[in-house]
């Protein structure tokens, strides 16, 4: 049955078929074996609106109204400006900007996509002109931005929460140290880049333009001040913590820098609702899913088939890294968190691992995937975004994989660099 | 390019029926999402200045997260914005993709029937429970209404978008997107 679901779903997603047709075709497939016909299906139904219905599921599109309120607003343009200020003449400064403002931007937004648009539009344009090549500068947007979803707030942290039952504030809160970690290197890779290549530095601001600059983004800044230090001090839960981020944004925006009216809010209401039920309709299938192929026992015949209860707790580790590496290669990183998850959640519970230290490997990796060839998915918003081809896009991306596999490798090996912060806070 | 009301491809009485459908599906969508936001964010404030939380918020976000979930399916498959892995697809030459398309379009639309069907008979049955919300007292299979609706209309989407790939000659995503990057917008 393992083998026959696999490959029904995979041949279903390379075909192009929405994302929510393989998992549904594939827990029909279940549901149909394990109780020999279709008298069963009502209750796959009912698993799915289980899925959806979890009281911290409600974070996410709390999240994204937020992130759209300030991306149509001036807040994400006023953390960019900052950033410029302070950094922008140091050499490389450009890129090295980009790699930071994209990780602050990642503190306001769960999204990578969010972040390409935001950071990588007004940021671009000016590296090309500064003597960029625009191979590396795409490398630099694409994978930077994957940032974005280590730094809380995550979709994908918050949806792995939900389905492994794992608090989502301890994964936030480990997604910080990583986060950082990948910031400082790209900022030191886009320095020796800057050096190697004799990309001429910027003038620097001067202390008026500095204060100016920052007397702009402080009200900006009070998000991460609000998702971290609420989060961290223990006074919101995720779901609070993204309301309280709605409310900051929606003042903001309207009420202080007079960007948006009430009738642009009606708009990115819309607009949120529709990412978020896309998401969703996934996030109930996936249940489905789950929940058919936990029952079957089809995680146990698969890790069984694979040897991986030989192999220790960094084995098990690798071999997890591995998995959700090569599924974001090709597939949307929700679905590959949906579908792999619940077959790896067995042997996790069975070596002891802490579940907080899997969801922040698993959301590296799903980092890194989604931005490598060939079908890394914000390869593709970039593609979109930026009109440019496929070839140019993946050109200067490999170095950039390189310094991920590093961070990969040393996660496995010091997992302290992500649960240092969770055990200074929650322990 | 703006979202809101493209003309229905079906004609006269039933395509005014469509239309509205789709008007409703993005009444839905906005209005949930902004009601969820006053709920959540009505509730952090009690809670933080009031020391009060309300009993009610997390099941009616429940019941609007179900209404977002499948109105905004159905929208998604009018606008041709459902997540797909469309990078082998999008490689191969006009013909085979349009052949493609129309077998895509019919195993989702089935699909959907199908899930149409089955949360029928799952409502049904949680009516015949009685089961009512324990802080609104409203019976739960009425919050549940929307899921055969919105399955059937995405299901007649995907349809009505399999109908348009054999009669026209350019290759269709949905009812009246063509199918490519060029004019799609970007959000995230």
């Amino acid at each position: 049955m393992a083998i026959k679901i696999t490959t029904i779903m995979i041949v279903l997603l390379l075909a192009g078929l929405p994302m929510m047709i393989p998992l549904l075709l594939g827990s029909f497939y279940g549901f149909y074996e394990l109780f020999g016909g279709i008298s069963k299906m009502d209750f796959m139904v009912q698993q799915m609106l289980a899925g959806i219905r979890p009281a911290s599921l409600i974070a996410v599109p709390m999240f994204i109204l937020a992130a759209e309120i300030m991306t149509r607003g001036q807040s994400a343009t006023r953390l960019i400006d900052l950033v410029m200020q302070f950094i922008g003449h140091v050499r490389g400064g450009l890129a090295v900007s980009t790699a930071v403002a994209c990780t602050l931007f990642g503190a306001v937004s769960g999204s990578t996509q969010a972040t390409v648009v935001a950071v990588g539009s007004p940021l671009r344009p000016r590296m090309l002109q500064a003597g960029y090549k625009d191979s590396f500068v795409l490398a630099l947007i694409i994978n930077a931005s994957d940032i974005a979803f280590l730094i809380p707030p995550s979709i994908g942290m918050i949806i792995y929460g939900v389905i492994s039952s794992t608090s989502i504030s301890e994964l936030f809160i480990a997604g910080v140290g990583p986060g950082l970690l990948l910031m400082v290197l790209f900022s030191a890779y886009s320095m020796i880049y800057a050096t190697i290549n004799k990309v001429p530095t910027e003038p620097k601001a001067s202390w008026s333009e500095r204060l100016v600059a920052t007397r702009k983004a402080i009200w900006p800044l009070g998000f991460p001040v609000i998702i971290v230090g609420g989060i961290y001090g223990g006074i919101f839960s995720p779901t609070e913590a993204a309301a309280a981020c709605v409310l900051y944004a929606l003042i903001l925006e309207i009420g202080i820098f007079r960007s948006l009216k009430l009738r642009d809010i009606y708009q990115i209401a819309k607009s949120t609702g529709l990412i978020t039920a896309v998401v969703f309709i996934l996030v109930g299938a996936g249940a489905a899913f789950s929940w058919v192929i936990s029952f079957a026992q089809i995680p146990q015949e698969i890790l069984g088939a694979i040897g991986i209860t030989d192999m220790g707790p960094k084995g098990v580790l690798a071999v997890i890294s591995i998995s959700f590496f090569i599924g974001c290669m090709f597939v949307d990183p929700i679905v590959v968190i949906l579908v792999l998850v619940p077959i790896f959640a067995p042997v996790v519970q069975s070596v002891g691992l802490d579940p907080v230290l899997v969801g922040t490997i698993i959301t590296l990796q799903v980092a890194i995937g989604s931005a490598t060839p060939p079908f890394g998915c914000d390869i593709f918003t970039a593609i979109a975004v930026f009109k440019r081809p496929y070839a140019d896009v993946v050109r200067g991306i490999f170095p950039f994989t390189i310094i991920l596999a590093a961070v990969s490798v040393a996660l496995i090996f010091f997992p302290q660099i992500a649960l240092f912060a969770r055990d200074l806070a929650f322990r | 390019m703006t979202e809101t009301d493209q003309k229905s491809m079906l004609p006269g009485f039933l395509g005014w029926i469509d239309t509205q459908i789709g008007r409703v599906e993005a009444v839905i969508l906005a209005v949930g999402v902004l009601l969820m936001a006053v709920n959540t964010v009505g509730n952090v404030i009690g809670r933080f200045i009031f020391q009060y939380s309300f009993f009610f918020t997390e099941e009616v976000n429940s019941i609007i997260i179900i209404l977002i979930t499948f109105a905004g399916i159905g929208y998604a498959a009018r606008h041709g914005r459902h997540i797909r892995m469309s990078a082998i697809y999008d490689a191969l030459p006009t013909r085979t993709r349009k052949i493609m398309m129309i077998l895509i379009t019919i195993i989702t639309a089935l699909t959907m029937f199908a899930l149409c069907y089955f949360s029928i008979g799952y409502i049904m049955k949680v009516a015949a429970s009685g089961r009512v919300l324990p802080a609104l007292q409203i019976p739960v299979y009425m919050t549940f209404l929307w899921v055969p609706v919105g399955f059937a209309i995405t299901g007649i989407q995907y349809a009505l978008t399999t109908v348009k790939n054999i009669l026209e000659k350019d290759v269709y995503l949905s009812t009246y997107m063509l199918e490519g990057y060029d004019d799609s917008e970007i959000e995230i």
